[in-house]
């Protein structure tokens, strides 16, 4: 009887115990509905205006794709005349980003090793500190800094390439650092210690294990730094001007660059045709070559992104 | 390992033979008309000044010329092949702020200088050494968008009053009285203006306070006076904004107004509609500004004379007579004689629809032109 009725009895709490797990409250359960469609909800929300704006760039700018656009500059080229191209907007683009990473990547990264390896005290703060304002700087603030340090020995026509590599470094700078410092502060410690124990010096450490074991969030911070200051107009306006010719010399005249281009382009309006549209005159062709170098722009900037990916998978150690 | 080193190498070769190949395959276009006697007919009409010049030059100021300058700047390149010539529309004050301290060895304005200006400027160019000269004109038209009407005559009065608000619907009887054939609808009348400071605004307001004094009583100035009516930024704005209603009225650079309907403007007794000749003709006819150093070319604007279209915007080039280094001397004067010539001139008529340069003023500012050289 007593066995029977212990039987039962853990027969009982199995079940209740199974119903308890299984069955779950339907308070949490509502509240789980709520909070799930809320958050793809957000998500959605969130997504909305990125595929638009990819949407809308895509069908505003491929109509003007072609080996022309890509291939040939601007010179000579006005009002409706639909030839030329954004050749050398996408050369100055490249050239002054470009520079503008030499600059800043080497400066920030060293100086995210130096606040996460060795920075310690006063200085240390100071600098994280300043960092963290330089990240705020409004980008025109930038470009006037360039301008003006510029303008101190060149006198105030100087307008160059390299001026606004300047410029952008400024930009680019902080967020390197910033992005960089989180990415060396993920590196396990057991591995320095590991490295230690065998001998080998700090600077090699650091070369070695903590480089190598980052280098993928590496890629990603720089990249993103670029991201961040291959589309500024403000700064480069100032300090790079506006030019239709093809001119590779970063340290002499003038450069286009994309963004510039675009938003000039836009400025510019309709073009008058005097004798109606034909295929020599386009009126909006000036909106056309706007969307068509925002396209490209974008195009860019998916490009770094996978070749950043490839960097990754090519450089970092093979764990597995 | 070994394999991974390979795939290195190889990604590095690929980028830089990318890098290289890209680098290599742009160039600037070469429109197929300037092959064939385009050179030659250029350097014959123009003279020797501007024959295969090289270099860079660069100039900024008045955006209303950029469309003319476009066609200046392609027009000049396409005959000096190595030389470069870049504008930035910056708009009429920077042009004038940038031609005082140096960084602009050319600029446009829609206002001739003022003394203060001027003194700037001969700072930078030396005593009397400022060139002046009204290198684009342009007409500014009244523009409307109204179903099924495309011209209208208006006294300036009427102009005057729309513009201020005091007459609202478009069949009011200061209109209908100057339109007997017209079918003109109730429609309520919606002033748009523009939302940024121009030189274009600058000028319809002058024309409005010269015709209308008695009614347009605020002084002139970029800024447009009165509150509450529509706005809209730059000239491709106003249009853009004209167009989307029903019943609207704006004034803009002529050549930028589209399909819109547009007002011939009662000069004296009869109404001129707008045309670069027209425009031409106040200029031409308008007496020069006395006073002034021997190449500073302004003139001061008579919006009465009959057949004359009176709103018209002049934009000046401005220059000095002397420059530091001859390779930027010999540009800014074969630019300017290429702008001034009567071919140039023409350029600019057939992209922006301005005004092209009568002769009498061409040749009283082309000494001026000509005595550009190093100092």
């Amino acid at each position: 009887m007593s066995v029977a009725t212990g039987t039962t009895n853990t027969a009982d709490a199995t079940e209740r115990t199974r119903a308890l797990l299984t069955a779950a409250d339907p308070g949490r359960r509502r509240t789980d509905l709520v909070m799930r469609s809320l958050i793809w909800f957000a998500f959605a929300l969130a997504m909305v205006p990125l595929v638009w704006l990819l949407w809308t760039v895509t069908v505003e700018g491929v109509g003007r794709m072609s080996i022309d656009f890509l291939s040939l500059s601007m010179r000579n080229i006005f009002g409706g005349d639909p030839t030329g191209g954004i050749y050398h907007a996408i050369m100055g683009t490249l050239v002054i980003t470009g520079i503008a990473a030499l600059i800043s990547v080497p400066v920030g990264v060293l100086t995210a090793i130096y606040l996460v390896e060795y920075g310690r005290g006063w200085l240390a703060k100071a600098v994280t500190f300043f960092v963290d304002v330089m990240t705020g700087i409004p980008s025109i603030v930038a470009g006037l800094f360039a301008f003006s340090l510029f303008a101190l020995f060149l006198g105030p026509s100087a307008q160059m390439g390299f001026m606004g590599a300047i410029a952008l470094s400024v930009l680019m700078i902080p967020v390197v650092v910033r992005s960089c410092e989180e990415m060396l502060k993920l590196v396990p410690n057991e591995l320095r210690e590991a490295s230690y124990a065998l001998g080998v010096p700090k600077w090699l450490t650091i070369v070695k294990v903590v480089l190598r074991t980052s280098i993928a969030g590496l890629t990603t911070g720089v990249l993103l730094a670029v991201a961040r200051v291959i589309g500024e107009t403000a700064p480069l306006l100032v300090t790079v001007g506006v030019t239709d010719s093809i001119n590779m010399n970063p340290f002499d005249g003038r450069m286009m660059t994309l963004p510039v281009f675009s938003y000039r382009q836009y400025h510019q309006g309709y073009a008058p045709c005097p004798s109606g549209e034909s295929a020599s005159c386009v009126a909006d062709i000036a909106f056309q070559n706007a969307w068509g170098s925002a396209l490209v722009l974008i195009a860019i900037v998916l490009v770094l992104n996978i070749v950043g990916r490839l960097v990754n998978r090519w450089f970092s150690p093979k764990l597995r | 390992m070994n394999l991974s080193r390979f795939t290195r190498a190889g990604s590095a070769v690929a980028v830089g033979v990318l890098a290289l190949s890209l680098a290599a395959c742009g160039s600037d276009p070469e429109p197929a008309d300037t092959a064939s006697g385009g050179d030659g007919a250029e350097s014959t009409e123009t003279g020797d000044a501007t024959a295969s010049l090289s270099g860079e030059l660069s100039g900024g100021g008045a955006s209303s010329q950029e469309a003319a300058m476009n066609a200046w700047r392609a027009g000049f390149q396409q005959a000096n092949p190595d030389a470069t010539v870049n504008y930035d529309p910056v708009g009429s004050g920077g042009g004038r702020t940038g031609f005082g301290d140096g960084s602009y060895k050319f600029a446009g304005s829609d206002a001739a200088l003022d003394d203060e200006e001027l003194a700037a400027a001969e700072a930078q160019c030396g005593p009397d050494g400022v060139i002046e000269f009204p290198g684009y004109v342009s007409p500014v038209a009244v523009a409307f968008n109204l179903e099924g009407v495309d011209s209208l005559n208006m006294q300036p009065e009427t102009i005057a009053n729309i513009f201020l608000g005091e007459i609202t619907t478009w069949d009011d009887e200061a209109i209908a009285a100057d339109n007997p054939d017209a079918e003109l609808p109730g429609t309520a009348i919606t002033v748009v203006h523009r939302s940024d400071e121009s030189g274009t605004t600058e000028n319809f307001e002058e024309y409005l306070y010269t015709v209308a004094p008695d009614i347009w009583t605020t002084e002139p100035s970029g800024v447009w006076p009165i509150d509450g009516q529509e706005s809209a930024q730059g000239t491709s704005g106003v249009v853009g904004a004209a167009q989307a209603g029903d019943g609207t009225i704006t004034y803009a650079d002529a050549s930028q107004v589209a399909d819109l309907g547009t007002v011939a403007v009662g000069v004296g007794d009869e109404f001129v509609p707008y045309s670069a000749e027209a425009a031409a003709e106040v200029v031409a006819q308008s007496p020069r500004t006395e006073g002034t150093s021997e190449y500073v070319y302004s003139i001061d604007l008579e919006r009465d004379i009959p057949g004359t279209y009176p709103i018209v915007l002049v934009s000046y080039s401005l220059a000095c007579t002397s420059y530091d280094d001859a390779e930027t001397a010999e540009l800014v004067k074969g630019f300017l004689t290429y702008l001034a010539s009567e071919e140039g001139q023409q350029a600019a008529s057939d992209a922006a629809g301005s005004a092209p340069l009568s002769d009498t003023i061409r040749q009283a500012i082309m000494p001026g032109i000509e005595s550009i050289s190093a100092s």
